[in-house]
């Protein structure tokens, strides 16, 4: 089925003409990233008739730039260049990217961007939850300038988010981790081309003690309109010597703060179960890539 | 609205009105008659409508035609060379590797934009390569095979 | 039998090329010029009556070319299976174009065709319709109960069939049982997804005399359902072969609602008019149906059935269309007749609901009768200590025994035995360890299942279309035209047809052109389904074949001064039989026969060696001599992760008696991808709906998985058993519709081999497994 009828394409050089025409167009206007997503919104009637299609192709946010240790990532970077850019591959602490970017088929890595996917507000990607687990950011622009938000306020509730008036995302940040930091990304999905069921996002960094000294597990898919942070289960870990046992029971801690839903591709009580599982498999894989075997 | 562009496809240049909303598999099926790309879904779904743009392998029916001018789009029509066929093409027809065929052209696709990276896959990167497209005759066994026939 | 040279041979398919370049000829591809593109609108409601609806607005919409209403179209009541003759008193017609009442969620209200698609939907938003919204009821079980809402007069608890089979007296058979085994399995609704939408374009002249291209597995049951549905006579529609479609399996297997709406919208407006479905409405289109199976089994301590009951209640939604014969399909193949049992009984109904309306798909009621049959057998055998392979063979049919379904046949040719002895070597059955013993998170286990009796085509049931005919005619360039209705939907059909005409004229494979072709230019053939093309179409043609070449060598006796029956065409040549000496390429022969009687030369007029001039060709239509059974084991391995509950099959083996495999590419391409569709049903698709309002939940490839290439096991191996069946064509049966019923309950059996639990509800999805370990 086409596409919702759009007046008008327009393709702006420039962030600075990209927030000219948001403030002109106001409401009556949608940003066109990798189109993935909108096409499927399109496809299935989901979306109302809009005055102009403003496509970020020509506004130069196509990069993936290390600064410092830090990841300052375009907004129309695709999972591709984003998987293929040097930083990503053979690091540890960006081991939640590439877990990730394993997931989508081939087209999708093509086509899919990172600003796209985040600034969907869709709790079902896996993108955003791996960039939560790394502490991530979005950098909005809009007619007040550039304003740094931390993606878990960025994220509303399904399809909303904290962008204001005339404001666009433009980058996504990777901050720098500190040492001896890793993570990690799992998904649960039926066929090779799916939304998770429940996927999981997780960060640790340990000391020369081997102690637990920062950790984030951050889950998506069924489990709400936003993702969520398993603040227990962190907790759980700092500050705590890492065993097989250790990991387990704090796995087993989600529970306290993830309240997946239950819809028709599995219930509320599955996902629950599977979230253990999988927080503590994620954990080990992370943990695995500094040298520590706990599986 | 709609916008005149110039497409490159299969190495010519088509100049054509498109909607701002129009995506290249309707560009390419409604207007140019290039019918090898096929609608199977149009929500990223199945993989029938696999095409290249510079040659990656994406799914035409969720790619908008406005953001393809300067880019190289290659169908399956522009694969076989001076009537000679594409080796990728020579091996879905040995192994068997096409029933209803209905996938073969977006699966053919998918594949080549693989094997321009990669000399010499395992069968698990093979699969990989194909995950976005669908076929439900072959269970996909025979299409692997292909693959791997053609990367040889 | 003699040496074959051509069945037998991995040959390429004669449509291979074309597809990968393009597959112009699929007929999602045809356009004609001035074409208006259709679009039906849908309700909301699963159960309503309309009102009132008001399309002046739409009507006036520049672009709209003709709408079309419930008012506006034909009133007769009709029933939308192919195979079945239109007034079969077996079949129910619930069926209108547009009715004033819909009775599921996206039953069309309306249409409209346009110019453009894009102004035909704009167009479909300007219809305005009241409804007076009914209450709906979307279980059978609750629709089966007094007070439930009513969906049609005609059938009160909504139930819209029901039958009953058997032989013996089951009670006294249960009395004989040492054991009497009690369960009840379920399965879900799954959809074909064919990869080609369902779509159509009719054109109509000023006579009102139609042409519809569709994508359609039957060209002769599109032209009869049509015609009846719009109170045609059959001559006013012509229904031309597509080259090839994209996929089937079942799922166009009858009359939609876009080619009658298409009919009218073309003859109101004057023009063409195509429809394409999209995804979803494809997925609203036609599914398996969902049957819950209460078995009752008596065993003897030694594994002996002594009796066998079943109760079958199958979802039929909506409408009664295929229900009606899925239902006994289901009981007599899926159930009664699949062991030796002397007491045996089944009752089933096919039960209305608000839900969509089932329809075909490869198997027709046997994978839900096997899901529940196979698995109960291992779980006797788990319980009794039996070895499931012997308790098999024990009360499986043997070679020579009349055939269950029609005692006029024998099972000519039939070795289950043998799938199952070489089956189990191969895939080193033996090293099965007992139930859950495995240790660690992620457990591996292995079973099977059979099916231990199909068909090979639907020779004996009553009111089932089953016969056949060709016409093959021979060129002037040595080649052959094979005209013939069947189409290939992706099953090889094209390639195995030509392989045997290819063998009876002794020319290649490559030699047999497939000619274009539509209802008026060629025989009747029944549709493709049933696992029958082979046999029975396969029969035809290689009559007509044989008929072309008895006239090829009449011909040719002429140029050898010998008598026919001494000849014999060996490479595209015809020869004295067994000698070398003198050989005459057919192409000669042909043309010599077609050639003006007298030639005029430099060296005056010479007369032609041949007399009697003439085209030659063969003709034939016939009805299938003999309904052969082909016999299936299949075996697989398993990996189930107990913690998320997530199966892996590994790998997979498939014996099978299909007799002569005359394309053994093409056949381990069915078994490869029944494979798909059948490890899709046991595992993860799942047509769901929304269980207060009826409408679908899971109609795009987001929400209803299959599997793809990674999810598929890596091996899955092909063992044709093969036997020589004296009534089919170079021996053959049949192959196609096993190969997706067996996968469930051989997976089921695996899952339960590696964890030790049961699951009697398809799809055995993760939540489930862990549902049945306790970790839920």
């Amino acid at each position: 089925m086409a596409a919702a009828p759009f007046k008008q394409y327009r393709s702006p050089e420039s962030s600075q003409e990209v927030v000219e025409l948001l403030t002109r167009y106001g409401e009556a206007a949608v940003l066109l990233a990798g189109g993935t997503f909108l096409h499927g919104l399109a496809a299935r009637g989901l979306m109302s008739k809009m005055e102009a299609l403003i496509s970020l192709q020509k506004a130069g946010l196509d990069y993936v730039k290390p600064q410092g240790g830090s990841l300052t990532i375009g907004a129309m970077a695709t999972f591709r260049e984003l998987l293929d850019a040097s930083p990503v591959k053979g690091r540890p602490e960006l081991g939640a990217i590439a877990d990730a970017l394993e997931y989508p088929p081939p087209q999708i890595l093509n086509a899919a961007t990172v600003g796209g996917s985040t600034a969907s507000a869709y709790p079902l990607f896996d993108l955003p939850v791996a960039l939560i687990a790394l502490g991530g950011a979005v950098v909005a622009q809009g007619p007040g300038g550039r304003r740094e938000i931390k993606l878990e306020q960025f994220f509303l509730d399904y399809f909303r988010h904290a962008l204001g008036k005339g404001e666009f995302l433009a980058e996504v940040i990777v901050p720098k981790l500190p040492d001896r930091s890793a993570s990690a990304f799992l998904k649960l999905e039926t066929n090779a081309n799916d939304l998770a069921l429940l996927n999981v996002g997780v960060r640790v960094t340990i000391d020369e003690e081997g102690l637990c000294r920062g950790a984030v597990v951050a889950f998506g898919g069924g489990i709400g309109g936003v993702p969520v942070r398993a603040a227990t289960c962190e907790t759980y870990l700092e500050g705590s010597r890492l065993s097989a046992k250790l990991l387990d029971e704090s796995a087993q801690a989600v529970t306290h703060d993830v309240h997946p839903i239950s819809d028709h591709r599995a219930s509320a009580r599955y996902r629950a179960t599977a979230a253990k599982v999988l927080a503590r498999r994620a954990l080990i894989r992370a943990l695995a890539r500094l040298g520590l075997e706990f599986g | 609205m709609k916008q005149v562009i110039n497409l490159e496809l299969n190495g010519e240049r088509y100049e054509v009105a498109v909607a701002p909303h129009a995506t290249l598999l309707e560009v390419m099926r409604r207007e140019l008659g290039l019918v090898g790309a096929k609608k199977g879904c149009d929500t990223g779904g199945c993989g029938c409508c696999t095409v290249l743009v510079d040659d990656r392998a994406v799914y035409s029916c969720m790619t908008y035609a406005m953001t393809l001018e300067g880019k190289k789009i290659t169908t399956i029509e522009g694969l076989a060379r001076d009537g000679k066929l594409d080796p990728l093409q020579q091996a879905f027809i040995e192994a068997g590797a096409v029933q209803c065929g209905y996938c073969t052209c977006g699966m053919i696709m998918a594949a080549k934009a693989f094997l321009l990276n990669s000399r010499s896959p395992t069968e698990a990167q093979i699969r990989q390569a194909i995950a976005g497209n669908l076929c439900r005759c072959t269970g996909y066994r025979k299409i692997v095979e292909a693959i791997g026939l053609a990367a040889r | 039998m003699s040496e074959l040279s051509v069945v037998g041979q991995r040959v390429r398919s004669p449509d291979a090329y074309d597809k990968v370049t393009g597959g112009k000829g699929f007929p999602v591809n045809v356009r004609l010029p001035g074409m208006l593109h259709g679009k039906l609108l849908r309700s909301p409601y699963a159960h309503a009556r309309i009102v009132r609806i008001d399309t002046a607005k739409a009507e006036k919409l520049p672009g709209v070319k003709a709408v079309l209403t419930p008012s506006a179209v034909p009133q007769i009541k009709y029933h939308s299976v192919f195979f079945a003759p239109n007034l079969d008193p077996g079949m129910v017609r619930d069926m209108l174009i547009l009715s004033d009442t819909v009775r599921f969620a996206g039953e069309p209200v309306a249409a409209v065709a346009a110019t453009e698609l894009e102004i035909a939907e704009e167009a479909l938003e300007l219809i305005d319709v009241e409804y007076d919204v009914l209450p709906a009821v979307f279980d059978p079980g609750e629709a089966m109960r007094p007070g439930a809402p009513q969906i049609w007069e005609h059938a009160p608890n909504n139930v819209a069939v029901n039958l009953s089979f058997g032989f013996g007296d089951v009670e006294q058979g249960f009395k004989q049982a040492d054991y009497v085994f009690e369960n009840t399995y379920q399965t879900q609704r799954v959809h074909t997804c064919y990869m080609e939408p369902r779509v159509c374009v009719v054109d109509s002249d000023r006579q009102g005399d139609l042409t519809v291209w569709s994508s359609t597995q039957h060209i002769f049951g599109l032209q009869e359902k049509l015609a009846f549905a719009l109170g045609l006579p059959i001559s006013k529609v012509r229904v031309v072969k597509p080259r090839y479609i994209g996929g089937g399996f079942g799922g166009k297997l009858d009359l939609g609602y876009i080619e009658p709406v298409c009919a009218l919208l073309s003859l109101k407006s004057g023009r063409p008019v195509r429809i394409e479905q999209t995804r979803y409405e494809d997925f609203i289109t036609t599914a398996r149906h969902p049957v819950k199976v209460q078995l009752r089994t008596g065993v003897k301590k030694d594994g002996t059935f002594t009796a066998r009951y079943a109760k079958s209640i199958l979802e039929t939604g909506a409408h009664a269309t295929h229900g009606a014969v899925v239902l006994p399909v289901h009981g007599l193949m899926g159930f009664l007749l699949t062991y030796r049992c002397p007491d045996v009984k089944w009752e089933g109904c096919a039960v209305y609901t608000n839900n969509m309306i089932g329809g075909g798909f490869r198997g027709y009621g046997g994978p839900q009768g096997a899901f529940a049959v196979e698995s109960q057998i291992d779980e006797i055998c788990e319980e009794l200590k039996l070895d499931p392979i012997a308790f098999r063979l024990k009360n499986a049919h043997r070679e020579a025994d009349p055939h269950p379904f029609n005692p006029n046949f024998t099972l000519s040719t039939y070795r289950l035995d043998e799938c199952l002895k070489r089956g189990a070597q191969e895939f080193e059955w033996s090293k099965r360890q007992s139930a859950g013993s495995g240790s660690g998170t992620k457990k591996r286990g292995i079973g099977f299942a059979c099916q231990p009796l199909w068909v090979s085509g639907c020779v004996g049931f009553p009111g089932i279309y089953e016969h056949s005919g060709a016409i093959v005619k021979l060129n002037v360039d040595g080649t052959a035209d094979l005209s013939i209705a069947t189409v290939d939907m992706g099953c090889g059909q094209n390639a195995v047809l030509s392989q045997i005409v290819a063998e009876e004229l002794g020319v290649s494979a490559d030699a047999v052109r497939i000619a274009y072709a539509d209802t008026q230019t060629v025989p009747f053939d029944a549709p493709t389904h049933a696992s029958r093309v082979t046999y029975s179409a396969g029969n035809a043609v290689k009559v007509a074949a044989g008929s072309a070449r008895k006239r090829l060598l009449e011909v040719a006796s002429q140029l050898f001064g010998a008598s026919p029956d001494d000849l014999e065409v060996v490479n595209g040549r015809v020869r004295l039989k067994g000698s070398r000496a003198k050989e005459i390429p057919i192409a000669e022969v042909v043309e010599l026969a077609g050639a003006p009687a007298l030639t005029l030369g430099l060296e005056g007029n010479q007369r032609t060696p041949i007399a009697d001039k003439g085209t030659i060709l063969g003709t034939s239509s016939l009805a299938p001599a003999s309904n052969p059974s082909p016999a299936t084991a299949e075996f697989v391995e398993v990996e189930v992760d107990t913690e998320t509950g997530e199966v892996r099959p590994l790998r997979a083996l498939f014996a099978h008696d299909i007799g002569r495999v005359i394309s053994p590419l093409g056949a381990e391409g069915q078994v490869e991808g029944g494979f798909q569709q059948g490890m899709g049903f046991a595992l993860m698709e799942n047509l769901v709906f929304d269980s207060e309002t009826g409408s679908c939940l899971a109609g795009d490839f987001l929400n209803y998985k299959i599997p793809t290439a990674i999810e598929m096991p890596g091996e899955i191996k092909s063992l044709f058993i093969e036997s020589n069946e004296p009534s089919g064509p170079f021996g053959a049966k049949a192959l196609a519709e096993p190969c997706l019923i067996v996968p469930a309950p051989a997976i089921a059996n695996a899952i339960y081999n590696a964890i030790g639990v049961r699951v009697r509800e398809l799809p055995i999805t993760p939540e489930k497994i862990l549902a049945a370990l306790g970790k839920l």
